[in-house]
């Protein structure tokens, strides 16, 4: 049968309202209950302070839950400090948590470039695709720049065609040059010419 | 997604095959809502209003206002545009098909006769949605009379819930439920209006809920269902993610929240897991979550 709560009821699920502790939600972070860890990351989103510890628990935190609520905390408090925090997990050998940090730093576009920017000299190639996925999907007109430095400079074929796929979407005409000269520079390699002639016909748009 | 063989012609399209497909591409990337070529013309005029609307000179510089406004405006204009919806009764309602075959069932395994089971509409506007499940529960579910069934509905509009409130439709509005409903559960107001019962009003549990805020979200908990159709698209990438992470917390272990038919869980949160029954896709929070 349908039955409305009645205002004791619905008092019974309501959460008091509590007063903002820095100390006792730092302590939260790393409490048994992972309910307890994901409220406190939440609160700790709201104050600026909080992104070392946030990234320190990421560290270790393996609840995907708690995991979330600390990524869109640091979301929250973007800035320089929370990017350079979130890109050391880009070399985690955990793919979940790469991932789901390669979808916090797109969503901190104008923190995220100059540290993506740094990445893309990165000795590991690896290294280097995960900052071109990033910047692919990054919603920032100085991506376009970074992935044109890419197709002109990197030696890795896997690393330039992944910014062939964002120039596809992203590139204006002026990318159309240096995809023709990656086309040349990987004149050896055939799928190199077939994905430049998609991108090109792709930004001119017929 | 449009084909290379669509064509295009001076009258129905600014957009090249190409620029379709890319602009396609990338609305489905972002939405997960999949334009297939019979859908070319509602595109191409939608992309061409807003082309006009914001004095972008082609589509070209409009897809760069897309693609890197920081903001996000337009593109939540656009989204707007490309995804007009419309609330009436039993909208969807493979999904309350789902809900009496499935996910109660599943949910009242080990529940015993009097147990509570909470339903919740988010957003409810004017109040088709709540009314529809409370309806679909009655005639549908054997073992509705074993539980205490709450249907909790919220919207953050004040306007829209005393509406609902009110629960006051238009013939256009319940043409999907047969006479015997419509006798049943509403009384005719004359000029094609019609209100529903006092036992129902009176049994839904409106409230004024903004689910980005996790204040208000904290108001509700031991949620079983959650619908929550066509709201997150309208939201920017953040918003979409703490409402479905509020609305996680809001669930009990083994809860489920039913989207919309062309939202889709994976772009937003790996936090649940998806499951089929019947014809829809819903998505559970693990029962063994803590």
């Amino acid at each position: 049968m349908l039955v409305k709560p009645t205002a004791r009821q619905r008092a019974a699920c309501e959460s008091p309202a509590e007063t903002i502790d820095f100390d006792r939600l730092v302590r939260d972070l790393d409490d048994g209950e992972c309910v307890v860890r994901r409220r406190a990351a939440r609160d700790l989103g709201e104050i600026a302070a909080a992104g070392p510890h946030l990234v320190g628990r990421l560290a270790i935190e393996t609840e995907p839950s708690a995991r979330a609520a600390i990524l869109s905390a640091l979301i929250r408090l973007r800035s320089v400090e929370v990017v350079d925090g979130l890109v050391a997990f880009l070399r985690s050998e955990d793919v979940g948590l790469r991932n789901a940090v390669i979808e916090a730093l797109q969503e901190m576009p104008e923190e995220a470039l100059p540290s993506l920017r740094l990445l893309l000299t990165d000795s590991d190639s690896d290294v280097r695709i995960f900052a071109v996925n990033i910047l692919n999907g990054l919603c920032h007109p100085g991506m376009v720049p970074c992935l044109v430095e890419v197709i002109a400079t990197d030696s890795h074929v896997n690393v330039c065609m992944a910014a062939v796929d964002g120039l596809a979407e992203a590139g204006d005409v002026e990318a159309i040059p240096p995809l023709a000269a990656l086309a040349r520079r990987f004149a050896d390699v055939p799928f190199v010419a077939f994905a430049v002639a998609a991108a090109t016909r792709r930004i001119r748009g017929h | 997604m449009g084909s290379p063989s669509r064509q295009t012609s001076a009258s129905d399209s600014s957009l090249t095959p190409d620029e379709y497909q890319k602009f396609c591409e990338f609305f489905y990337r972002k939405t997960g809502i999949l334009f297939n070529d019979k859908k070319g013309y509602f595109v191409d005029r939608r992309i061409a209003e807003r082309i006009e609307k914001t004095g972008s000179e082609c589509f070209r510089d409009y897809f760069a206002l897309l693609r890197f406004q920081a903001s996000g405006a337009e593109w939540q204009e656009l989204v707007n545009v490309m995804t007009v919806n419309e609330t009436y009764f039993l909208r969807e309602d493979y999904q309350f098909e789902a809900l009496v075959r499935g996910m109660l069932p599943e949910l009242v395994g080990k529940r015993g006769i009097g147990d509570t089971v909470r339903i919740w509409s988010a957003p409810c506007s004017t109040g088709e949605e709540p009314y529809s499940i409370a309806i679909y529960i009655l005639e549908n579910w054997k073992r509705s009379d074993d539980f205490a069934i709450e249907i909790l509905a919220s919207d953050i509009d004040s306007k829209v819930l005393a509406a609902a409130q009110l629960g006051i439709f238009g013939e256009r509005s319940i043409q999907r439920l047969s006479p015997t409903l419509r006798r049943k559960y509403f009384t005719s107001l004359g000029d094609d209006r019609f209100q529903i019962i006092r036992e129902l009003r009176e049994s839904i549990d409106f409230a004024r809920i903004n689910v980005v805020d996790k204040s208000h979200m904290s108001r509700y908990s031991k949620i079983d269902v959650i619908f929550c159709r066509n709201l997150l698209i309208y939201f920017d990438d953040m918003s979409r993610r703490e409402t479905v992470e509020l609305m996680y917390e809001c669930l009990t272990p083994g809860g489920f929240i039913c989207l919309g038919h062309s939202e889709s869980m994976s772009r937003i949160s790996s936090l649940f897991v998806p499951r089929k029954f019947g014809d829809t896709i819903v998505y559970q929070k693990a029962p063994t979550a803590n």
